[in-house]
C-alpha cells in the first residue's frame, strides 16, 4: 500500500495544488522550527552563561516573535486549505465514480453495486481525514525529520547519532509488536465482532420478542454479552496499544537520552549551553511528525483503501462511444439479432431476436427474471449484447438521398450496428417508462410534460392515463410540487404521470415497462388506452407485458426466456423450445 | 449541551474510575512537561560545570520521566476505554430494557437499520465523549493548573503567563473548532442530503436518465450539491483555521513571555539563571494536552447529534412500565379456551402517518380462518399488528372476549393472539432456540414435527448439526422462502389461540405456497391438537377457497369481503385471479 498514489493526484485535480501548498509550507515549518530552537539557544545562552541584559537579546528575541508569528500562520493556512481541498477532491472522485458508473454499457446490475452506491455517498468521504490529518503530517516527517537532524547533526554529531539510530527502531519495534501479538489479537478481534453482533441482534429481535411477550427476560442477557464483549475488547485493546506504546517510549526515551548525554558532556566543557540548549529544543522536532503520522495511521488507511475502490471504478475500459448518427425511427428498422446476455446464472435472454418495424406494436412476454428488461435496455444501447448484435435498418428510399445517410462499406444505404450509433441521437426519438420512472423535479405539469400545451390537451391526456383521478386528490392539482425522483406520489401514480408525458410529447419510439400491480383492475384500462392511442399517434411501442389482454393488442408477441447455467436450477426451461423465437400475432391489428 | 448530559448520565460511569484514568493521564502527559522542565534544568546547570554527581538525580529523573511518558500514557488509554466500554453496556442495556418494556410502537416504527445504527453506533458515539472528550479536558484542565503553579513558583507572573496561554489553547481554541463543526454542518446537511439523493439517482436509475437525456442535468445538480457542500466547509474552515493557530500562537506566545519577563527578573536577582531555562523551555511541552481539546470539542458536537438520536429512541418509548419477567407457559386450558378476537370499525396506522386501513371489522375464534387480501401497501401488515395489540388503535376497539386488548396483561395477550410479521426476526442461534422463542420448554420431538408440519422437514434433514445448526442473525443463511416457513413454525409451536400471519408463503413457489395457505387455513391447529383461529395476509388469491372469510383490502379501506366464492362475482377479484393464474401460465 502506497502512502500517496499518484493516481490520486491525476483524478483529483485539486490535490494537486493542495499538495504543493503542503510541501511548500512543510518546508516552511521546518525552517521555522530549525530557526526557533537555534534562537532560543542563542537567546538564553548568553544570558544563563554571562547574565545578559535584555537589550543584548533582544534582537534574537524579535526574531522569535516573528518565527512564531509565521508558524503560527502557517498552521492556519494549512488547516484553511486542507478542508477545502479535502471536499473539491472527494467531490471531483465522486463526479467520476457517478459518471463512470453510470455510463451506457456497462450491465445495470453492476452499475447499482450496493459499494459503488456506498463509495460514492459515504465512502469517499474517510478521504477527508486522509488529506486534513495524516497528508501534512507524511510532508513534514519528509521535511521537518530531516531537517532538523540535519541541523542538530551540524550542532553535535553524537545526539544526532543517537536520534539517527532511534528512528529506524520505531518502525522495527512496532513491526515485530504486530508480528507477536497479530494471532491473539485477530483472536479477539473475532471474539469482539460476534459478543457485539449478538447484543445486535437481540436488538433487531426485540419486535418479534415483544410479539411473543419474551421481551423482558432478554435484559440481563444484553448485559451479560455487553460484559463479555468488554473483556474481550480490553484483551484486543491491551494488545492493540502496545505498538502505540513502543513509539512514544522509544521517542520520548530517546530524547531523554540526547537531554543527559548532552548535559554530561556539558559538564566537561565538550558541548557548549547555545549548542545544548538547541538540541534539546529540536530532539522533540524530529520525532513529533512521526509521531503524528503514527497516529493517525487509521485515517491513512481507511482513505487509501476507498481511494483504490474508485480508481477501480475509474480505471475500468470505457466502451467507445459511437459517432454515426441514428436513422428516424419513423421509418427505421431497429432488430435485435441472437442477442445474449451472460449472467453468472446463465444467458438472460439466450438467443433473441426482435424485429422493432416502424409504427407497430411489439410486446414482449415470458417469465419473469428471463431477460424481458434487459433486452430493453440492450435495444436502447443501454447495455452490449455478449453474444448477437443490434441492427439499425433505415427503409425510407429518401434518405439514402442524404449527406449524412448511413451506408454499408460498398456506400449502399444498408444497415447501421447500434454500437456506432451516436446513443443521445438515438435517446432523442425514444421515450421509456421504466417500471419504476424517474420524474422531472419541479411542478406536476412539468413532470408531465404539460405545461406548455392547452388545458383541453392536458385534461384529455390525463383523463385517458387516469392522472385525473390523481389530480382529484392533490389541492394544487396541475402546480404540485414534486421532489426530486417524484417523491410524494406512489409508483402507481408516478407511472400515470409519465404516462400523460408519453401522451402528449409522443416520441418515434415508446418502451413501456408495465408496472405489475396487483388486484388493480383500472391499471390495465390505463395502459390499453395509451397504446390505441400511440398507435393512432404512428409510433413504435414496445411493450414489457404480462396480462393476456394487453398483450392481445399486441401486433407481434415475442416471448423472452433465458438459458439458465448447467447445474443451476432455475425455472425449468424445457417446455419452451421456442425460446426468443418470434410468436405470431394472437389477435393484434397485423 | 442538555441531552449530551443526560445521555452521559445514561452511561452510568463510575466517578473512581474515571478518576484513576484522569490521574493516569495527567501522570502520562505530565512526565513529558517534568521531562521538558527537570532536561532544561540539567542543561543549564551542567553548563556551570558543577561536580557530575550534582546532576545525577536530574539524570536519573529525565530518564524516569522518558520511560514513565510511555508506560503511564499505555495504563491510562487503557483504564479510560475501560470506563467507556462499561458505559455503553450500561447505556445499551437500559435502551434495551426501556424499549423493552415501554410503548411498543417506538421499536416498531424505527427501521431496523435505525435501530441497530442507535443501539450500535449512535451508543459507541456517546461513549467516544468519554475517551475523546471529557477525559482529555479533564487532563488538560488539571495540568494546566498544575503547570502554571509549578512555573509560578519560580516567577509568578510567567505562571500567570503559562496559565492564561493555556487558556487561550484550551478554552478559546476548542470553542472556536466547535463552532467551526457546528457552522459546517448546519450548512452542509442540506447539501449532503441532496448529493447523496442526486448520486444515488444517477446511480440507480443511469438508463432512464441517459435516454430521457436527463443525465448531464443530474450531473450538474451532483456538481452542484458538492459545491453548496465545499462552500458549507470553507465557512467552517476560517473558525477552524482560527481554532488551530491559536494553539501555536499561545504556545509561542508563552515562550516569548517566559523570555521577555525572565531576563529582567534573573538581572534583579529575583530567579537564578537555571530557573530562566526552565520557564522557557517548558511551555514547549507544556501545549501537548491542550493540543488535542479542538478535536475533543469536535467530538462532544458529533456525540451531542447521537446522543440526541438515543434520547428520542428512550422518550418515544416512554418511562418504564411494569418490568416483571413472565414467560408464557404452555396454554392451560384453564385460560379463556376459545377466545373470541374482535375489531369493529377499527382504523389502523401509525402515529403520525395517514391511517393504513380505516374502518376494518373482523371476528375470529379459534377454528375459523379469516384471510386479508390486497397489494403490498395496502396496510395488511398494519392491520395485523393493530389485532395483535402491539399497535394502538387509532379509532375504533381491538377486543378479546370483550376485554379492550391493551388493557390484558403480556401473559393473558400472549396466550390469547400473536402475530408474526413478514420482518420478524431470526435469531443467531440454533433451530431449536429459534422456535423457543415462542415457548420456551419446546422439545426437540416437537420442535421436528414443527418444521415437517410447515415442510421444512427435507431441510432439517439436510442441516449439518439438525435442530442444533446455527442460523445466521436475521436469517442470511437459509433462503427467503425457508426463513417465512421457520416463522410459520415458531408461531405455531407458541400458546396463542389465535395466530396472525404476514405473507407466511411468500418466496416458495406458487404451487408449494398454495398447499401451506390451503393448509393453514383449513386446518389451523396447533401442535398439541388444540384448534386456533387464523388470520392469514397474503396477496394470492388461489387458495382462498379454504378460507372461511375473505377480506380485500383496496386504498385503505375494505372494498369487498365474503367468501372466495362470493368475491368471485366481484370483476376485480375474478380478473386478479385469472392473471394470476395466467401469469403461472406463462413460467
Amino acid at each position: 500500500m502506497k502512502p500517496l498514489d499518484p493516481r490520486l493526484l491525476r483524478y483529483a485535480r485539486s490535490a494537486r495544488g493542495y499538495l504543493a501548498l503542503t510541501v511548500a509550507l512543510g518546508l516552511a515549518t521546518a525552517a521555522c522550527a530549525v530557526a526557533q530552537a537555534l534562537l532560543i539557544g542563542h537567546a538564553l545562552g548568553p544570558v544563563i552563561a554571562d547574565g545578559a541584559s535584555r537589550a543584548a537579546v533582544a534582537p534574537l528575541v524579535g526574531w522569535l516573535a516573528v518565527v512564531i508569528a509565521v508558524r503560527t500562520a502557517v498552521v492556519a493556512v494549512q488547516e484553511r486549505y486542507a478542508h477545502r481541498a479535502a471536499t473539491r477532491a472527494v467531490a471531483e472522485l465522486r463526479h467520476q465514480v457517478v459518471l463512470a458508473a453510470s455510463r451506457p454499457g456497462r450491465h445495470a446490475a453492476a452499475a447499482r453495486g450496493p459499494e459503488v452506491v456506498t463509495l460514492a455517498t459515504r465512502g469517499l468521504d474517510s478521504l477527508e481525514p486522509y488529506f486534513v490529518r495524516y497528508l501534512p503530517q507524511l510532508v513534514l516527517a519528509a521535511t521537518v525529520t530531516p531537517a532538523a537532524l540535519l541541523v542538530v547533526l551540524g550542532l553535535d554529531w553524537i545526539s544526532a547519532a543517537l536520534v539517527a539510530g532511534t528512528i529506524p527502531l520505531v518502525p522495527l519495534f512496532m513491526w515485530l509488536v504486530g508480528v507477536m501479538t497479530q494471532g491473539r489479537s485477530q483472536r479477539g478481534l473475532a471474539t469482539m465482532e460476534r459478543l457485539g453482533a449478538q447484543v445486535l441482534d437481540l436488538v433487531a429481535g426485540l419486535p418479534t420478542l415483544r410479539a411473543f411477550g419474551r421481551e423482558l427476560g432478554p435484559a440481563t442477557r444484553v448485559r451479560a454479552l455487553g460484559d463479555a464483549h468488554r473483556r474481550a475488547t480490553m484483551g484486543t485493546l491491551r494488545i492493540a496499544f502496545l505498538s502505540g506504546m513502543v513509539l512514544e517510549l522509544l521517542t520520548t526515551l530517546c530524547v531523554a537520552l540526547v537531554a543527559v548525554g548532552v548535559g554530561l558532556r556539558l559538564v566537561y566543557g565538550d558541548v557548549g549551553l547555545v549548542v545544548g540548549l538547541a538540541v534539546l529544543v529540536l530532539a522533540p522536532e524530529v520525532f513529533a511528525p512521526l509521531r503524528q503520522v503514527g497516529l493517525h495511521f487509521h485515517a491513512s488507511t481507511d482513505g487509501v483503501a476507498a481511494a483504490e475502490a474508485a480508481f477501480a471504478v475509474l480505471d475500468e475500459p470505457a466502451p467507445v462511444p459511437g459517432t454515426r448518427p441514428a436513422p428516424s425511427l419513423a421509418d427505421a428498422t431497429l432488430r435485435l439479432e441472437g442477442v445474449s446476455v451472460r449472467t453468472p446464472h446463465g444467458d438472460f435472454p439466450h438467443r433473441l431476436d426482435l424485429p422493432l418495424r416502424p409504427g407497430r406494436v411489439l410486446a414482449l412476454a415470458g417469465p419473469s427474471g428471463g431477460g424481458k428488461s434487459t433486452a430493453v435496455e440492450v435495444a436502447l444501447g443501454l447495455l452490449a449484447p455478449d453474444e448477437g448484435r443490434v441492427l439499425l435498418t433505415s427503409e425510407s428510399p429518401d434518405v439514402s438521398l442524404r449527406e449524412d445517410a448511413p451506408r454499408s462499406d460498398d456506400g449502399a444505404p444498408g444497415p447501421v450496428d447500434l454500437a456506432d450509433v451516436d446513443l443521445p441521437s438515438l435517446w432523442s426519438q425514444v421515450a421509456w417508462l421504466p417500471q419504476r420512472p424517474v420524474l422531472e423535479p419541479g411542478t406536476l405539469a412539468e413532470a408531465a410534460g404539460a405545461a406548455d400545451v392547452t388545458a383541453a390537451e392536458r385534461d384529455a391526456a390525463a383523463a385517458r392515463t387516469g392522472l385525473d383521478a390523481v389530480l382529484a386528490a392533490l389541492p394544487e392539482g396541475w402546480d404540485t410540487p414534486l421532489g426530486r425522483g417524484g417523491v410524494g406520489l406512489s409508483v402507481g401514480q408516478r407511472q400515470r404521470v409519465a404516462l400523460t408525458r408519453v401522451l402528449l410529447r409522443p416520441a418515434p419510439l415508446v418502451v413501456l415497462d408495465e408496472p405489475t400491480a396487483h388486484l388493480d383492475t383500472a391499471a390495465e384500462e390505463v395502459v390499453l388506452s395509451t397504446v390505441r392511442a400511440l398507435r393512432e399517434a404512428g409510433s413504435t411501442v414496445l411493450l414489457v407485458t404480462h396480462r393476456p389482454a394487453v398483450l392481445a393488442v399486441a401486433d407481434e408477441v415475442v416471448t423472452v426466456a433465458g438459458h439458465p447455467a448447467v447445474g443451476h436450477d432455475e425455472p425449468d426451461s424445457s417446455d419452451a423450445v421456442a425460446l426468443g423465437s418470434v410468436g405470431t400475432a394472437s389477435g393484434g391489428a397485423s | 449541551m442538555s441531552e449530551l448530559r443526560r445521555a452521559v448520565r445514561l452511561l452510568d460511569v463510575d466517578p473512581r474510575r474515571f478518576a484513576v484514568a484522569v490521574a493516569l493521564g495527567v501522570g502520562a502527559l505530565g512526565s513529558a512537561v517534568a521531562l521538558s522542565a527537570v532536561a532544561a534544568w540539567l542543561i543549564a546547570r551542567a553548563s556551570q560545570m558543577p561536580p557530575v554527581l550534582e546532576l545525577s538525580v536530574a539524570t536519573v529523573a529525565v530518564r524516569a520521566f522518558g520511560v514513565g511518558r510511555g508506560v503511564l500514557r499505555y495504563l491510562e488509554r487503557i483504564a479510560s476505554h475501560e470506563v467507556a466500554l462499561r458505559g455503553m453496556t450500561a447505556l445499551r442495556t437500559t435502551l434495551y430494557s426501556r424499549l423493552a418494556a415501554g410503548r411498543p410502537e417506538a421499536a416498531l416504527r424505527v427501521r431496523r437499520g435505525d435501530l441497530l445504527a442507535r443501539v450500535g453506533a449512535d451508543v459507541d458515539a456517546v461513549g467516544d465523549v468519554v475517551v475523546r472528550g471529557l477525559l482529555p479536558a479533564a487532563v488538560a484542565g488539571v495540568l494546566a493548573v498544575f503547570t502554571s503553579v509549578a512555573m509560578a513558583l519560580f516567577l509568578p507572573t510567567a505562571g500567570l503567563v503559562l496559565f492564561a496561554c493555556l487558556v487561550l489553547a484550551s478554552v478559546v481554541a476548542p470553542l472556536l473548532a466547535a463552532r467551526a463543526a457546528r457552522a459546517t454542518e448546519l450548512r452542509a446537511a442540506h447539501a449532503r442530503a441532496d448529493m447523496t439523493a442526486t448520486a444515488l439517482g444517477l446511480l440507480d436509475d443511469a438508463g432512464p436518465l441517459a435516454v430521457a437525456g436527463r443525465a448531464d442535468a443530474e450531473l450538474a445538480a451532483l456538481r452542484d450539491a458538492d459545491r453548496r457542500i465545499a462552500a458549507a466547509v470553507d465557512a467552517g474552515a476560517g473558525p477552524s483555521a482560527l481554532a488551530t493557530a491559536a494553539g501555536t500562537l499561545a504556545q509561542g506566545l508563552a515562550v516569548l513571555g517566559a523570555l521577555a519577563l525572565g531576563i529582567p527578573a534573573v538581572r534583579s536577582g529575583a530567579m537564578t539563571p537555571v530557573e530562566l531555562a526552565v520557564i522557557v523551555l517548558t511551555p514547549l511541552a507544556a501545549f501537548e494536552a491542550a493540543s488535542a481539546l479542538p478535536a475533543a470539542a469536535v467530538q462532544v458536537e458529533r456525540s451531542r447529534a447521537a446522543a440526541g438520536r438515543i434520547l428520542a429512541l428512550l422518550d418515544d418509548a416512554g418511562d418504564d412500565a411494569s418490568s416483571t419477567t413472565t414467560t408464557p407457559a404452555r396454554p392451560s386450558p384453564s385460560d379463556t379456551p376459545s377466545p373470541v378476537l374482535r375489531a369493529q370499525a377499527l382504523d389502523c396506522g401509525w402515529t403520525g402517518r395517514p391511517l393504513a386501513v380505516a374502518g376494518l371489522d373482523l371476528e375470529v375464534r379459534p377454528g375459523r380462518s379469516v384471510a386479508i387480501v390486497g397489494a403490498s401497501g395496502a396496510g395488511k401488515t398494519t392491520a395485523l399488528l393493530t389485532l395483535a395489540g402491539l399497535l394502538d388503535p387509532r379509532a375504533g376497539h381491538v377486543t378479546v372476549d370483550r376485554n379492550d386488548v391493551a388493557s390484558l396483561s403480556r401473559t393473558a395477550r400472549v396466550s390469547a393472539v400473536v402475530v408474526t410479521t413478514e420482518d420478524a426476526h431470526v435469531f443467531g442461534t440454533t433451530v431449536l432456540e429459534n422456535l423457543r422463542v415462542a415457548r420456551g420448554d419446546l422439545d426437540a420431538d416437537e420442535a421436528r414435527a414443527v418444521l415437517a408440519r410447515v415442510g421444512l422437514g427435507a431441510w432439517l434433514e439436510a442441516l449439518p448439526d439438525g435442530l442444533d445448526t446455527l442460523l445466521a442473525s436475521d436469517g442470511r443463511t437459509v433462503s427467503g422462502g425457508e426463513r417465512r416457513r421457520l416463522l410459520l413454525a415458531r408461531g405455531l409451536v407458541g400458546p396463542a389461540r389465535i395466530l396472525l400471519l404476514d405473507e407466511p408463503a411468500e418466496h416458495l413457489d406458487p404451487r408449494l405456497a398454495d398447499e401451506l395457505v390451503t393448509g393453514l387455513l383449513t386446518d389451523p391447529r396447533g401442535l398439541d391438537g388444540t384448534p386456533r383461529g387464523v388470520v392469514v395476509a397474503t396477496h394470492r388469491l388461489a387458495p382462498l377457497a379454504a378460507a372461511d372469510e375473505v377480506i380485500v383490502l383496496r386504498e385503505g379501506r375494505v372494498a369487498a369481503r365474503g367468501t372466495h366464492a362470493d368475491l368471485l362475482a366481484d370483476p376485480g377479484y375474478r380478473e386478479a385471479l385469472e392473471r394470476e393464474l395466467a401469469t403461472e401460465r406463462a413460467r
